[in-house]
């Protein structure tokens, strides 16, 4: 592997052949959010949170799907990138359905903890909610699918960690959706209780079934400065 | 302004279901020639010619030629879109129903280019009328024996949009569903079944026979100096005489609305599909070339008596219903933008909206994977700089 040079916010940094931008940035200490990537799994650009700006290119890029090349040019929190970041963190947030007082995972949510480091606030517009029904009919595990944001870690997660195939991906546009078999509720004849794709959750929408008296889990999420 | 028919040369003229009147036409005397030569020359002069892709995107043939005939595979393939689906196109349909051999002979050389064993024509599931007559043209040329470097193949698409993105378009023929891939890796490298693959528009195809016949020098003779060659229009809207019309690149716009088509009273003109830029009458000398508007070379007409905010609406009521939900600009913004376009629609839009919308749509070019979120902005955009006023008398008052 060929070491290469290129420029991450005006600094010099060392990179090899074959990192993604992201990998390369994180190894300089260079921060850069991500959503819909973990390093376990194979990138697959959805949530488009990680887009950094790289000079001669027409539109953004996705800093965990790109290659880096020698002599790229990268600012990852340029004016220009952070209100793209923001502006998707609003548009997730204006579609979620924000009942993030009764969420479990309200306390361990990386939408929340993405929106309160970019300082979005409410969403400036009104737009149309998915409110699908609660999926609690296994003992194992469920789903609440209107809390779902469309990063597809579950599906990946199953696929690549667990090795099964649970979820596929159903409809188009807005409707998209994680769903099981022909679209049925998560039951225990499909699923058994690995318990994988909840740890990749980044929000509400995967959890285990409540025990009595259980607390959230996570410290509450407190905005300083 | 007078038609100029260089890829519609045979359209009307031949049987297209019948092989003999096409040889008779000089037909496969140019994929005769090509398999003559090595690749190296063929692809140079297609690059020495500067035809650049007709499926909207304009990337410069040659190179992509090239690029896969260069790239690392054990098998290659070559991919005919023919998934005609921008709104308002139909002249790949009016050039499969006329003229199927041209096609058929552009894949063979193609596939000669790069090295190719296998060709895919990817039809849209709309266009399945058409399959019998394309597959008939196949297995006559077969016949015949024109085809013994290359398997053709004919697939049915299952009607979405974007399948007529490239990247989607393969997923589609791999029997996934039709989302798209980011890039890199580009499809000459990394495209079907990860193996190194071109994809070129209908029109595309049917300019190689004639460029490999009669040189580059005289297909780089006709356009700008960017834009070379002639380009296939599908005019629809409020005209007397819609329809499929051929002009050299560089013609204007105004000339083919108003001159050929018959338009009268115009008001505005998308150029371009569902995504395509929306030009005001007061801009309509504009020529049309990859410089400045050209896309899919779908051009709707609308008269005054049409709604602007309407049109738009509708445009992005029909992207957010097709986009793949993959990226979340995408899936998200068009959906947005369809709800604020709604109520401008009623006449009770707000005014910040407007400053919405001016940044989801930064959001969206910026960001999205792939061309359906990246133009669908473009004409809420365009309405805004042009038509401002439609959208100030929409604002609620009170």
């Amino acid at each position: 592997m060929a070491e290469i040079t290129a420029t991450i916010n005006g600094r010099q940094v060392k990179a090899k052949e074959g990192m993604t931008i992201l990998e390369a940035a994180l190894e300089s200490g260079i921060d850069i959010p991500t959503l819909c990537h973990r390093p376990e799994l194979v990138p697959i650009g959805a949530c488009r949170i990680c887009v950094v700006e790289v000079e001669g290119s027409r539109t953004l890029v996705g800093s965990c799907h790109t290659p880096i090349a020698g002599g790229m040019v990268i600012h990852t929190h340029s004016d220009k990138v952070l209100a793209t970041r923001r502006m998707i963190i609003e548009l997730l947030l204006a579609s979620h359905c924000g009942s993030c007082y009764m969420c479990d995972k309200a306390n361990i949510c990386e939408l929340r903890k993405i929106a309160a480091d970019l300082e979005v606030g409410l969403p400036r517009f009104q737009m149309r909610k998915n409110y699908y029904a609660l999926e609690d009919i296994s003992p194992y595990i469920v789903r609440d699918l209107t809390k779902c944001i469309m990063c597809r870690r579950c599906a990946r997660a199953c696929r690549e960690v667990a090795g099964h195939n649970v979820f596929g991906i159903a409809y188009r546009g807005f409707d998209t959706k994680v769903v099981v078999d022909f679209d049925q509720p998560i039951d225990k004849e499909v699923c058994r209780d690995c318990g994988v794709c909840i740890s990749f959750c980044p929000t509400g929408a995967l959890g285990k079934p409540r025990e009595a008296k259980e607390e959230k889990r996570g410290k509450p999420l407190i905005i300083t400065s | 302004m007078p038609e100029k028919r260089v890829v519609l040369a045979n359209c009307g003229v031949i049987d297209p279901e019948d092989i003999a009147t096409y040889i008779n036409r000089d037909g496969f005397k140019a994929l005769k020639k090509a398999l003559k030569l090595k690749a190296e020359p063929v692809i140079g002069e297609i690059k020495a010619s500067g035809l650049r892709g007709r499926g909207g995107a304009g990337f410069p043939c040659g190179l992509k030629w090239d690029l896969a005939r260069k790239a690392q595979g054990d098998e290659k393939y070559v991919i005919c879109n023919a998934d005609e689906g921008e709104v308002g196109t139909f002249k790949d349909r009016y050039i499969l129903e006329n003229d199927p051999f041209s096609l058929i002979e552009g894949i063979a050389i193609a596939g000669h280019a790069i090295g190719a064993k296998k060709a895919y024509i990817y039809l849209r599931a709309e266009y399945r009328f058409l399959l019998g007559l394309l597959e008939g043209a196949i297995a006559q040329t077969k016949k015949m024996g024109f085809l013994e470097h290359l398997d053709i193949e004919v697939r049915l698409g299952a009607g979405a949009y974007v399948c007529g993105e490239e990247s989607a378009l393969m997923d589609s023929i791999e029997g996934k569903r039709g989302e798209v891939r980011y890039r890199p890796p580009f499809p000459p490298t990394k495209g079907l079944w990860g193996k190194p693959t071109i994809i070129n528009n209908v029109e595309t195809l049917m300019n190689i026979p004639r460029i490999v016949l009669k040189g580059a020098e005289w297909f780089s003779g006709m356009g700008t100096e960017k834009s070379k060659g002639t380009k296939v229009f599908s005019v629809s809207g409020d005209v007397a005489k819609p329809g499929v019309y051929e002009l050299v690149l560089g013609s204007s716009l105004k000339g083919l609305v108003e001159d050929l088509a018959r338009a009268k009273k115009v008001q505005a003109v998308q150029v371009g599909g569902a995504t395509g830029k929306i030009i005001p009458y007061s801009m309509m000398d504009t020529p049309l070339s990859f410089e400045t508007i050209l896309g899919a070379g779908a051009v709707t007409v609308f008269n005054e008596s049409r709604d602007i905010i309407d049109i738009v609406y509708r445009t992005m009521e029909f992207l957010a219903e097709e986009s793949c939900g993959k990226c979340a600009p995408c899936r998200e913004g068009t959906e947005a933008m369809a709800g604020i376009l709604e109520r401008f629609s009623r006449g009770e839009g707000l005014e910040k909206d407007i400053t919405v919308l001016g940044e989801l749509a930064d959001t969206m070019m910026l960001a999205s994977m792939c061309g359906l979120g990246q133009a669908a902005p473009i004409p809420v955009m365009d309405s805004l700089q042009h038509f401002r006023g439609a959208y100030d008398n929409r604002i609620r008052q009170s």
